[in-house]
């Protein structure tokens, strides 16, 4: 036995190598590629729904939809048709009207594996045309020595006001989440810039559809939606790898 | 991450400015009243008091709110009708009633006719109405107070200036 000991150690010093010739790999690479779905994402606004049903003085509708352009950034619209007849002190006046509004979001919201909600920020170009009629109005006069019971009547008949137009920009801040596969359910504050002068002619603008109101010597107004919407997958896309992060391994 | 919670703050102070509004109280304007003041008929410069004026508005029957009543004055703001192209006021100068109650003055009554102009002033106030292409003219009876009436301006958008001149 002894006089095979030398070429035995050999031998089982080759199979060790052998052996050895395949790593045990400690970190395997995860093959399964996380892919992003990329599609067009349509909706109607609830709240203006809501509004028609409950307010007899407004009838409004709005269409929201968005298109995933890269990974965080979408590009949005709403298109929409609102009717208001307003009862001031001492006047009564009608908007009607078609929007459009045209913008970016950009998704700040980090999800988690599979999650595919949003918090976002944007900015839209808004641009409305409308009517106004003004059904009623009495004048405005604080002596009240020739009509003692009310303000004097200014006319009764409807006044149309047509071909009026309006043009803002508004910043965006909102959310949307998926609440079923697919559907999402959102909500948005607005912030708007009127560039039109609201004051032109024999009737100032006091409420643009899709802008709302116009409040009184300012260029700012406010407004939201609530909004259900559907998603519709178009392609998969992979999740690009950040730069930074590729530096990072180099280094 | 960080820049984006100052964005929301600087949206939400935004929103918060942009949703205040002074829209429901009427300060921008109203309708105007008319100045009238009375001068000396022989010293067409100088202004006249008219003893005991009582203003009356044609068709009304009390007298004008503006106006205190029976005093002696020189200058007198009055309202005009909003609703009609035309005014008329009993100008009663040494005004009192007698035991009965009846007017004792002498009552001269002058007509203002103009065109009107609305004017919308904010949400808040709605339409006022400005008066333009102002005239006056006084009834002539037999024992006339008043000998001339010149209009200064034509055009009332505001009570800061005279509008109207009566010579007695």
């Amino acid at each position: 036995m002894l006089k095979y000991f030398i070429s035995l150690t050999l031998i089982l010093s080759m199979v060790t190598v052998l052996a050895q010739s395949k790593p045990i790999d400690t970190q395997p690479k995860d093959t399964v590629v996380y892919q992003q779905a990329f599609g067009i994402r349509v909706g109607l606004d609830l709240s203006r729904i809501i509004m028609s049903s409950l307010d007899d003085n407004y009838t409004g509708l709005e269409l929201v939809a968005d298109y995933r352009l890269t990974e965080d950034l979408f590009l949005a619209a709403e298109l929409g048709n609102e009717d208001k007849t307003r009862q001031e002190d001492l006047y009564e006046f009608n908007t009607s009207g078609s929007y459009i509004k045209v913008g970016v979001d950009r998704n700040t919201y980090a999800n988690w594996y599979g999650e595919r909600n949003l918090i976002f920020y944007g900015g839209r170009l808004g641009f409305s045309t409308f009517n106004n009629t003004i059904n009623n109005y009495q004048i405005f006069d604080t002596n009240r020595y020739w009509n003692p019971e009310g303000f004097a009547t200014g006319s009764e008949t409807p006044e149309e006001i047509s071909g009026r137009t309006a043009t803002w920009i508004e910043a965006v801040l909102g959310t949307k989440v998926e609440l079923l596969p697919n559907i999402y359910l959102g909500a948005s504050i607005r912030l708007g810039f009127l560039f039109t002068d609201a004051n032109e002619g024999r009737f100032p603008i006091l409420y643009v559809p899709g802008f709302n109101k116009v409040t009184w010597d300012s260029k700012f107004g406010v407004g939201y939606n609530y909004s259900i919407s559907y998603f519709l997958p178009l392609y998969k896309k992979k999740n690009k790898v950040k730069k930074v992060a590729e530096e990072e391994i180099v280094e | 991450m960080k820049s984006f919670g100052y964005s929301i703050l600087v949206f939400l102070c935004l929103l918060t400015a942009a949703s205040c509004e002074k829209d429901d109280i009427c300060v921008e304007g109203n309708t105007p009243l008319m100045v009238i003041e009375f001068f000396d008929v022989n010293n067409r410069e100088t202004l006249k008091n008219v003893t005991a004026l009582r203003v009356v508005g044609e068709g009304q029957t009390v007298t004008v709110n503006t106006v205190t009543d029976r005093t002696n004055l020189n200058t007198i703001t009055i309202p005009l009708k909003t609703a009609s192209d035309t005014t008329g006021f009993l100008l009663i100068s040494n005004s009192a009633s007698n035991d009965d109650g009846f007017e004792i003055g002498n009552i001269d009554t002058v007509r203002f006719n103009y065109t009107r102009l609305e004017d919308f002033k904010s949400r808040a106030c709605g339409f006022i109405v400005n008066y333009e292409e102002l005239n006056g003219l006084f009834e002539t009876d037999t024992d006339n107070w008043i000998q001339d009436i010149e209009i200064m301006q034509s055009k009332i958008s505001n009570s800061d200036s005279t509008h109207v001149k009566i010579f007695h």
